[in-house]
């Protein structure tokens, strides 16, 4: 089962960059719904 | 008119190169915040007098604190 | 009993006959010296350079076999770079440095992070033109991931014999980011563009998000590519010590002491790994330029997005941002607010870059991972 290069290079451009653009995509999502599942509180307590 | 100068971004005051009553250019640096560990020059709005300052060296501000004020 | 004595002179000047016989070695040991001399002179990276140039010295002495089996750089070489587990320690240690507190604040910023990757893949694609084979040019792509640790964690698995190649490369080039990407900034972008103020927008994070972060990110990431998880689990798992608070002993050891003695190693066997036979061919100036334009091509790609963003922003988004949606961390985010206020006094683009960048962080290690994972899911590696 051996694949030529051009057809190799061009899977792995796609499904690469896709594969990492849409799972940083998701990631974010998943950042936004975090952030508004667990809003700061109205009084922060200042550290430090 | 006077023109506040707002931090754009969390951090600490280290610096502050500018007295009450000082002229200031516009562009001109007037402190220095440090945020994320790396020191950012605050530039004066506009041409104009230092009215008033409103923080410390070594003081931690949020971001739109106001810095000082320029007339 | 002249003959024994001079049997026995010949024991110490062998090393010197080998020499003389060896040319490689020697150039090799100018290029330890070299690397040396960048570390403590030029102040380039010198955590690293000082050991790796150290390294490519003690291996190019000949006869000294510290790279033969059961020697000294061989044990090291063999415990920790041959298993992987350098790498992963470092990474506990990014991780625990890491605050990902500017792009939680504004998740958007965190695609750019994805952006700055895509040079990974043009150089994989160019390498491949370049003859070599499949598994060299996933090495070489990755050292557009512009992330030490992320390349050797590759290539020590796939392509070990262009180790020292490529992580000179990787590292050298993160050292010279803020020689090679002001100039690409700027030509890629307009004057307007460039002075674009972006307001930082801050949104506050809680405790809980921190903390819950670097948990979900890791299932998430690890049942996507779980190929990378040991990346992305490690760099994860010094954030949530960090993050946490409560084990403030165990993120200090993993951010110094851990990662300080791990440097020591991992320095000393890439440079061990530089011997003249392996390093002095063709294919290392290859690897090398080739990692140059990986890098080149990551600002683009980033930038390009950004003014992508910039778009359907309506004009809200400086494109400089996206020069730091590599891992460089926090140097490409510095670069883009010093490049950024030179153009617009009122301009700072920190807590936006640091956003870009730390999602560059993270988008490296997923750009890694989901690269191994394709490889597996075509049956290239098992």
């Amino acid at each position: 089962m051996e694949m030529d290069n051009t057809t190799f290079g061009l899977t792995m451009l796609i499904c690469g960059m896709g594969g990492t653009l849409l799972t940083l995509w998701i990631m974010s999502l998943v950042m936004t719904v975090l952030g508004r599942l667990f809003p700061e509180k109205a009084e922060p307590k200042k550290e430090g | 008119m006077s023109d506040e100068v707002l931090a754009p971004m969390p951090g600490k005051i280290t610096k502050i190169l500018v007295k009450p009553g000082d002229d200031v250019l516009e562009d001109e640096e007037v402190l220095v915040l440090e945020a994320m560990k790396m020191d950012n020059p605050i530039f004066a709005p506009s041409n104009g007098k230092v009215k008033e300052i409103r923080v410390k060296e070594g003081e931690e501000v949020d971001v739109d604190h106001v810095l000082l004020v320029i007339e | 009993m002249l003959e024994a004595i001079l049997n026995g002179l010949g024991g110490l000047v062998a090393g010197f006959q080998a020499l003389a016989l060896d040319w490689r070695s020697i150039i090799m040991l100018v290029i330890g010296g070299i690397l040396l001399y960048l570390g403590i002179k030029k102040d380039c990276e010198p955590l690293l350079l000082v050991p790796i140039g150290f390294g490519c010295i003690l291996v190019n002495v000949p006869l000294s076999d510290l790279m033969a089996k059961e020697g000294f750089l061989r044990v090291i070489y063999d415990a920790g770079v041959d298993t992987e587990l350098f790498p992963l320690l470092i990474f506990i240690g990014i991780g625990a440095m890491t605050d990902f507190g500017p792009v939680l604040a504004q998740p958007s910023t965190f695609l750019l992070g994805a952006a700055g990757q895509f040079g990974i893949f043009l150089t994989l694609l160019m390498a491949l033109f370049f003859g070599f084979t499949k598994l060299e040019a996933v090495s070489i792509g990755i050292i557009g991931a512009c992330d030490g640790p992320t390349a050797i964690y590759v290539t020590s698995k796939y392509a070990p014999h262009l180790l020292g190649a490529v992580s000179v490369a990787a590292y050298s080039y993160m050292a010279l980011v803020p020689v090679i990407q002001p100039p690409i900034m700027r030509a890629m972008t307009t004057q307007a563009e460039r002075a674009t103020v972006m307001k930082y927008k801050a949104r506050p994070v809680s405790k809980t998000t921190k903390i819950l972060f670097p948990l979900v990110i890791t299932i998430l990431g690890g049942l996507i590519a779980p190929k990378g998880l040991p990346l992305l689990g490690s760099l994860m798992l010094g954030n949530l010590m960090r993050e946490s608070g409560v084990v403030s002993r165990l993120t200090k050891a993993s951010e110094n002491e851990i990662a300080n003695v791990v440097t020591l190693f991992l320095g000393l066997c890439i440079g061990a790994t530089m011997s003249g036979a392996a390093f002095l061919k063709p294919q290392t100036l290859i690897v090398l330029g080739l990692g140059f334009v990986a890098i080149c091509l990551d600002t683009v790609c980033g930038i390009l997005f950004a003014k992508g963003m910039r778009v359907l922003s309506g004009g809200k988004i400086n494109p400089l941002i996206g020069a730091a949606g590599i891992s460089a961390f926090p140097m490409a985010a510095r670069v883009v607010q010093r490049e950024g206020i030179k153009y617009n006094k009122k301009s700072y683009l920190l807590m936006h870059a640091m956003g870009a960048n730390a999602g560059g962080q993270v988008g490296s290690v997923i750009a890694a991972a989901v690269m191994l994972s394709v490889l597996a899911g075509m049956g290239i590696i098992s």
